[in-house]
């Protein structure tokens, strides 16, 4: 599309983009991201790329907070797509269908341990507050514990369970009967625990929290609390899915296997919207019992299953997980540079596979680390709960030239504020 | 034709099965209701009686004000209670009647399902 | 293996459904299974074209479920679903924070063509994801909490939406729910005017209640609500999740009425039947609330590039094809077909209702609904009951159904309510 066009008509589409975005969009918002360098317009995308109308390329590495891991406009799932247009549409959420049926025997194999049933939806938060409701419903309990700066999606159920109050406030009455404690330390949990907690939630990687890794012990501990306690362990896995960490999934690490998992994101593919809530069979008597009582119209459609069929055929078939082991061994060794070069500026290196953090020594250099990555051919953005923390979550099909290239825009970019200063606390 | 005395066995083998089946009473835990069942080709009519999902009490005729009530033949009746046949495509093609909301038919659904689940 | 162009052989077709029931059995969920079994409903769909659907036996069925109405365009609408390929040589989803472009294009069409001033767009996947963004503006906007909605409304199953649901069955498993919900009867201006409080900061209503039972609310009703809202400075929220995109006759119900609410939520058909796509439109008041809280509301698929240039193309579509003209005309042919109807079975019809092809046939008894589901299936039409009434059967076919289409439609219902008559006289004679 954009290589036809010339500058100027280049240049005229971006304005009238940043013109529309702002009159009925959300102009804050606009402003925003153009002050931080980010009022990029993606014309071409492909794999660890995007590029801007104007033609300019850039490293993505926001890729959606993870929805991208088999790459941007990945030509596989591009003709899974196409292939699936020819016969089908969304098809009716009430009906059975083999995409549906061939996806979600996909999902059991690939998933660890027992993990069976799926509920498909079409957001990550849908996917939560599925899990959440299964968990009510199931044991008959009523509170939910979740973490601290935990993200789990601004639906109602997920949003309660968030661990951030700025996602709440302006909203008035949450769904009862959540408590948040700190992660990574068990003790809270097991005091936090009573005879009405139905389930605790978790990302075994924080993600918009700031990246930050649970440990294995705090996990299997987990497991043990919730066994002792009928207690339902859910693993929102949305960013953590799907060879992001180094695994097929976050939990293949500690080998712990929940009640729920949940997974969105990367499952479409960069393509198409679909998530699922997957459950072990016991709990699907349940969803027996109460039948037709969790619907999604746009859940699990046709095209959305072709999708996420062909996006676990690419991962698998290409090795993404360790692949991203090893690109992000590769980061590693340029961090740990950066570490030393810049200790007034990078405090600590936080990672698993491809899901890094880069900690700040304080808040506003996240921000402007984002601009002058912009400036270098880099997208960043700090995390959504932390912005001392830069998150770094390119593409899985990123290769080593690429990963090269974003150390390299990351030692440019902190030299600049080094030079420019004002980098102290306050 | 079934007798009443064979839907009363009936019901009493169905009951049995029900509470007998730890599965089942664990999924319908949260279910309290009043069911009637009347059989349309002799007078006779029966009551049963569910807490948290047990079957606490069978009565003949009606007693209490029912939330379910079910009307077949005799026979069906006794069909049914044994597991002979899916009470649900019956009371689609007409057969058997049911009267309460679409959820607690579903409910007795789940029953069979269960218990026979090859029916 | 293509399902729909290759001929395959009854082994084939016999094989493909034995794998993918036990799929569905063993991996998704077997009591529905069992369910669509039972209710005969055990359709696997194979093509898809215009109004109709074919089981992959090739059995051909004139769709009048359409998924409670997300393919107002038509199933698999050629011109659509050649947009989006054409889109895929260029596009994917896009990033969730970046300014996409085609979002504003067609957040700036929704303004053009909703009511009113409704002006700004916030995305997202499903209906009831936009219902929340609804709930949550309305709160976030007017500093209350309160919401007002109707008995037997239905807005989705998510923790801002579920409250909003006027049904028991769907929350009380999952109690305790977001507090704050009040529901009144619906068509009844003085249970709003009762139930207004200090705290009220929005009515969310259904301008025709779908799986309520087809209900329609009186255009007085809703030109009353608009002023009680007004003078109380209350948000007036229009969820036109089944109703908009032509399907009553008009390109949103709410112009029937001239009324118009202060944000509107949209879903099902604004995609034309392809990719999930959701919004809630809103006024330029409303979004001060987000210029102080511009990521406040936030999700990774709400309208990706690939969604908005397909929801163009569906608009486009509707606009060309007249398809709120034409579903006017072909809902008075059916309107006429299923009067004579009732006057044909007045023990069995109570009523026959509904605007444009949004319409539904009422029953004496909670059982006829599933059965007559399950008869019209027998004759060739595929239409479920609405869930939160079983009595109302829904005829909720696609806007590209063709005169002969409604008369088959018709005929159809003639054969299945003569079977259920038949069935009825039967038990009555035991
Ligand atoms: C860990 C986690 N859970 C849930 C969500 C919510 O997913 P969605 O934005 O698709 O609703 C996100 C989104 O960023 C996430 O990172
Ligand atoms: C009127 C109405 N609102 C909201 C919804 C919820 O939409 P979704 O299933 O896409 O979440 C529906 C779905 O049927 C609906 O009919």
């Amino acid at each position: 599309m954009a290589a036809q066009l010339t500058k100027g008509q280049r240049d005229e589409i971006k304005k009238q983009a940043l013109d529309d975005f702002s009159r009925y969009v959300n102009p804050q918002k606009a402003r925003v991201l153009k002050n931080a360098g980010l009022d990029i317009i993606e014309g071409k995308r492909e794999g660890a790329a995007v590029w801007d109308i104007t033609g300019k390329k850039y490293i993505d590495c926001i890729t959606s907070a993870g929805s991208f891991n088999v790459g941007r406009r990945n030509p596989e799932i591009i003709d899974a797509l196409k292939k699936a247009l020819d016969e089908y549409d969304l098809g009716v959420f009430l009906l059975c269908s083999k995409p549906k049926a061939d996806l979600a025997k996909r999902l059991a194999e690939i998933t660890p341990g027992d993990l069976q049933y799926v509920m498909y939806g079409s957001g990550g938060g849908e996917a939560n507050d599925f899990a959440i409701k299964l968990a009510r419903g199931y044991t008959m309990k009523n509170d939910v514990i979740s973490t601290l700066k935990a993200y789990h999606g601004h639906t109602g159920f997920s949003l309660a369970a968030i661990g951030r109050d700025e996602y709440r406030k302006p909203f008035g009455s949450m769904v009862p009967g959540y408590k948040h404690v700190p992660y990574n330390n068990l003790a809270a949990m097991e005091e936090a625990v009573t005879e009405d907690t139905a389930a605790i939630i978790i990302e075994l990687v924080q993600g918009e929290g700031g990246i930050h890794l649970a440990t294995d012990d705090y996990v299997k501990g987990l497991r043990k609390l919730c066994d002792d306690h009928e207690v339902l362990l859910i693993f929102d896995e949305i960013q953590t899915g799907f060879g992001r960490t180094g695994k097929m999934f976050c939990c293949d690490y500690s080998g712990v296997v929940p009640d729920i998992l949940t997974i969105a994101k990367s499952l479409g593919g960069a393509l198409y919207p679909i998530s699922a809530t997957v459950y072990r069979e016991e709990l699907g008597d349940f969803v027996m019992t109460h039948a037709f009582t969790h619907l999604s119209t746009f859940g699990g459609s046709d095209i959305g299953c072709m999708v996420g069929l062909a996006v676990i055929d690419f991962i698998v078939k290409n090795k993404l997980p360790e692949h991203a082991a090893k690109m992000g061994e590769r980061f590693q060794k340029g961090f740990d540079e950066l570490l030393t070069r810049y200790p007034e500026l990078l405090m600590e290196v936080r990672r698993k596979g491809l899901m890094m953090g880069l900690q700040y020594t304080n808040d506003s250099i996240g921000p402007r680390m984002s601009y002058q990555l912009a400036q270098n051919g880099v997208m960043a953005i700090y995390t959504g709960n932390e912005p001392s923390v830069m998150r770094l979550m390119p593409s899985l099909v990123i290769q080593e030239d690429e990963v090269d290239f974003v150390v390299d825009a990351l030692d440019k970019s902190m030299s600049e504020i080094m030079k420019q200063g004002g980098i102290e606390k306050y | 034709m079934a007798t009443g005395d064979e839907i009363w066995e009936a019901l009493a083998d169905f009951t049995e099965q029900c509470n007998n089946n730890k599965r089942l009473r664990k999924m319908q835990r949260d279910w309290t209701k009043i069911l009637h069942f009347k059989a349309i080709d002799m007078d006779d009519s029966f009551t049963m009686k569910v807490v948290e999902g047990e079957i606490v009490k069978n009565d003949k005729g009606t007693v209490g004000t029912p939330d379910i009530i079910v009307e077949t033949d005799s026979e069906t009746m006794c069909d049914m209670f044994w597991g002979d046949i899916n009470p649900t495509q019956k009371y689609l093609r007409g057969e058997i009647k049911v009267k309460g909301t679409q959820e607690d038919v579903m409910r007795i659904d789940v029953i069979t399902a269960v218990i026979w689940p090859e029916v | 293996m293509s399902i729909i162009d290759d001929i395959l052989s009854k082994t084939d077709m016999d094989e493909i459904r034995k794998e993918t029931e036990e799929n569905y059995r063993q991996y998704v969920n077997p009591f529905a299974l069992r369910m669509f079994k039972n209710a005969s409903l055990d359709i696997i769909e194979g093509k898809r074209e215009g109004a109709s659907v074919w089981d992959i036996s090739g059995q051909k069925y004139i769709d009048c479920v359409t998924g409670a109405g997300i393919f107002n365009v038509g199933r698999h609408n050629k011109e659509i679903v050649e947009g989006l390929k054409k889109a895929l040589d260029t596009y994917d989803m896009g990033g969730w924070i970046s300014i996409v472009r085609e979002r504003g294009i067609l957040a700036k069409k929704l303004a053009e063509i909703t009511p009113g001033d409704l002006k700004y767009s916030l995305f997202c996947c499903g209906g009831g994801e936009a219902i929340e963004v609804a709930v949550k503006l309305a709160r976030g906007h007017t500093d209350k909490t309160e919401i007002i909605c109707m008995e037997n409304g239905y807005h989705g199953v998510t923790g801002f939406a579920l409250p909003a649901t006027g049904r028991d069955v769907y929350k009380q498993p999952f109690a305790p729910l977001t507090p704050g919900y009040r529901h009144v009867r619906y068509n009844d201006i003085g249970a709003v005017e009762e139930a207004i409080t200090e705290e009220t900061a929005a009515v969310l209503l259904e301008p025709i209640q779908g799986e309520g039972g087809i209900i329609p609310a009186d255009d007085a009703y809703l030109r009353q609500l608009r002023e009680l809202c007004t003078k109380n400075e209350i948000l007036l929220v229009f969820d036109e999740v089944q109703t908009g995109f032509g399907r009553t006759g008009k390109m949103f119900c709410a112009e029937h009425s001239g009324v118009n609410p202060d944000i509107m939520v949209l879903a099902k058909s604004l995609s034309g039947g392809l990719y999930p796509l959701s919004c809630a439109v809103f006024t330029e008041e409303i979004a001060e609330f987000l210029m102080t809280h511009p990521f406040i509301i936030i999700n990774s698929f709400g309208g990706t590039s690939l969604a908005c240039l397909v929801a163009l193309a569906t608009i486009e579509y509707i606009e060309n094809n007249d398809l709120p003209g034409h579903a006017t005309r072909m809902g008075g042919r059916f309107m006429a077909g299923l009067s004579a109807l009732k006057g044909k079975y007045p023990k069995l019809v109570l009523d026959v209702r509904g605007r444009g092809l949004m319409l539904g046939m009422e029953f004496p008894e909670d059982s006829i609904g599933p059965r007559m589901a399950y008869q019209l299936k027998q004759n060739g039409v595929i239409s479920i009951y609405t869930f939160n009434n079983p009595r109302i059967i829904r005829i909720m076919p696609t806007l590209v159904i063709t005169e002969q289409e409604v008369d088959f439609v018709l005929e159809a219902f003639d054969r299945s309510l003569a079977e259920i008559s038949k069935q009825e006289e039967k038990n009555a004679a035991r």
